[in-house]
């Protein structure tokens, strides 16, 4: 067992959120229990109104549930004050968002530094180099220089990628990341997230309603009116409460060593 | 560079229009701060310079008797009251002591030892009653710049000479060498001779004062020993209250600043001085109000990017801080250049005036760019502190789903 909670990231328990408006309650979430684990894929599938981004808001730490349990790394997170919560999210989660979100003022680098040398409210030379190798690894070396809205739309979500994994974070949250792109963009910011995922271990956690690249993930969250329907542990999990076996080796996601990727802190994520 | 002034920078080199108009809003407004500033003291200046160039700026008379109220036993108070005899002169008898005082007071510039009484000047027929001033020979010119403004005859003041302002001359038609009989109040009357003209251009001393010799005044005004007053200038006219007040403490005698001596002056100085804050006022006013409502659209239009900030874990304090620069940037800036405008402006109609022949009362010098650089900066400081807190409190939920 110790090696499955050793492999555990975030422990979701239970979580529940009303929304209130004057006297008009409307309960979203409606106790969703699931967990994570260090360098998987998961997509998040459920119709539009199913709580899927209420869901990845609080995961994201940028909305407290009405009640329940959220562990990440052995910490509890709704215990936290608003300035640890945002010291965490800084540091542990990444997030990509549907229309890329870059800071328009800002060239590429600046973009992908930024939530690095906010953090520190001053650029360093190794933030600097972090991001143009991430820059480079997302194939925008050549635009590093560019505001961010000269950059085409793909372009763009590569560079959000880039600087969701800037600060190294245990856990990438995209919502519909490649909702607005086409066929061909959407492939490619997938495949590059994939990449990512199986050269640095990141786990990542994709609501998407595109059911062609959720069955390329490892595994699929299924969430209707509120609550977790299918998929909420991973496989070993299940097998392992199917069974009633000890499971010794899992199917999770595979982790590798090397990365290529240079690091601004000590590697945490590595099992 | 710190990075949130980096940010700070690039928002607002962003939008360079509105950047540029919210600097000039503040330019202008320190302009006008400035300008006003330059208007008002450089008015009060000249004000001052008239009265001040050519009276006393400390007076020190004999003391006098007042009504004393006194606490009784019985609860009730009696006031004592004593009355001047009528034969008895004022003066000043211990005057030697009095010199030996304001020797030891620094800022000393001049002092003059003066007995006041007024008579009669009749020439002819024609009779003025008019205020003699009896002083030293050598201390003329100590107080009013009299030897300096002598515009016919020379500046002597022998035991029978008197020296009148020309306005005097020509109500009396008298001229230089004549001879003017003199009746004081005390009932003595003297013939002296019109040694000299002056023009001061101060109305006052122009047409009913005349100066004669010390000596004679002693003897015209029963005052073999003491004086009737003091007068004395200062290098520094705004130390005149706290030299009055010294003075008095250690003679014992009435000693009055200029600025208690010229309650008009005073006053008019007063509701020039509170008209030109109120105006000051306005002005911060207007760069407190320009500056938070360009802000606040400011950070109402980044909302969603704000909300980006947040959900990588940017601090809130930091999100303030980028507002507050911007704020504290637009006022520096901004006070910078309205000073260099207010200061050119009045520069401009100060030499306007000159080359005009006619003095306009503005001094550049007089701009107070310091205080407007330090108000404008604050009132942009204080300006951004709401926007700036309306920012970093933005919910990034709700902004980045904008």
């Amino acid at each position: 067992m110790s090696h499955v909670s050793d492999l555990a990231l975030l422990e979701v328990r239970d979580i529940r959120k009303i929304f209130i408006d004057k006297d008009f309650q409307t309960p979203v979430l409606k106790g969703v229990n699931f967990s994570l684990q260090r360098g998987e894929m998961v997509a998040m599938l459920g119709p539009s109104g199913s709580g899927k981004s209420t869901l990845l808001s609080i995961l994201g730490t940028l909305m407290r549930p009405t009640s329940g349990s959220l562990r990440m790394l052995g910490k509890e997170l709704t215990a936290l004050a608003e300035r640890e919560l945002s010291d965490f999210r800084n540091q542990q989660i990444g997030f990509i968002f549907q229309y890329h979100h870059l800071l328009p003022d800002f060239t590429a680098l600046e973009n992908v530094m930024f939530p690095h040398a906010g953090r520190l409210w001053r650029e360093t030379r190794a933030g600097r180099e972090r991001a143009a190798m991430l820059l480079e690894r997302v194939g925008l070396s050549e635009r590093m220089q560019y505001r961010a809205t000269r950059l085409s739309g793909g372009q763009k979500q590569r560079v959000a990628i880039a600087r969701a994994l800037m600060n190294q974070p245990a856990l990438v949250l995209a919502d519909e990341p490649t909702g607005n792109l086409d066929r061909e963009n959407a492939d490619q910011a997938f495949a590059l997230m994939q990449e990512i995922q199986r050269e640095t271990g990141t786990t990542f956690l994709l609501s998407t309603h595109d059911r062609e690249l959720a069955e390329r993930c490892e595994r699929r969250i299924v969430i209707r009116s509120g609550i977790v329907v299918d998929g909420a542990e991973p496989a070993t999990s299940r097998v392992e409460a199917s069974s009633g076996l000890r499971v010794i080796e899992g199917d999770v996601a595979p982790v590798i060593d090397h990365t290529g990727l240079p690091s601004t802190s000590d590697d945490r994520r590595r099992a | 560079m710190r990075f949130d002034l980096k940010v700070a920078l690039r928002y607002l080199t962003a939008n360079r229009l509105q950047s540029a108009l919210l600097i000039g809003g503040v330019a202008v407004a320190v302009t006008v701060f400035t300008f006003n500033a330059a208007l008002i003291n450089g008015l009060a200046e000249f004000q001052i310079d008239r009265v001040v160039g050519s009276s006393a700026h400390v007076t020190i008379e004999p003391a006098r008797i007042r009504p004393a109220l006194a606490p009784a036993a019985d609860g009730t108070s009696r006031l004592f009251v004593s009355q001047v005899a009528l034969q008895r002169r004022e003066q000043i008898k211990q005057w030697r002591t009095v010199e030996q005082i304001i020797d030891t007071i620094p800022g000393v510039t001049g002092v003059s030892y003066n007995i006041l009484g007024t008579g009669l000047l009749s020439r002819g027929e024609q009779t003025l009653p008019i205020t003699f001033k009896g002083v030293e020979p050598a201390r003329l010119g100590a107080i009013a710049p009299i030897d300096q403004n002598i515009v016919e005859g020379e500046a002597r003041l022998g035991i029978n000479d008197v020296l009148i302002g020309r306005k005097l001359a020509e109500d009396l038609g008298l001229r230089i060498g004549q001879p003017v009989l003199i009746t004081t109040d005390q009932g003595r009357t003297r013939t002296l001779t019109v040694r000299a003209l002056y023009a001061t251009g101060v109305d006052s001393l122009d047409a009913r004062l005349a100066f004669v010799n010390l000596d004679s005044a002693r003897v015209m005004f029963d005052l073999p020993e003491g004086l009737t007053e003091i007068e004395i200038k200062l290098a520094d006219i705004y130390a005149a209250r706290d030299v009055a007040r010294q003075l008095a403490d250690s003679t014992g005698l009435e000693a009055t600043a200029w600025m208690d001596k010229n309650q008009r002056l005073r006053e008019a100085l007063e509701g020039q001085g509170s008209s030109g804050n109120i105006i000051k006022m306005f002005t911060l006013i207007t760069i407190v109000v320009g500056v938070a409502s360009a802000l606040l659209l400011t950070t109402f239009r980044r909302r969603p990017e704000i909300g980006i900030m947040r959900s990588f874990g940017i601090s809130q304090r930091f999100v303030l801080s980028v507002f507050m620069l911007q704020g504290a940037l637009i006022g520096i800036i901004g006070s910078i250049v309205g000073c260099f405008l207010g200061w050119g402006f009045s520069t401009l109609l100060a030499n306007i005036g000159a080359a005009s022949g006619r003095r306009l009362p503005v001094d550049p010098a007089l701009g107070q760019y310091d205080i407007a650089l330090l108000l404008a900066a604050a009132a942009s400081i204080a300006a951004a502190l709401w926007p700036a807190r309306a920012a970093s409190r933005i919910d990034p939920v709700e902004a980045i789903s904008q």
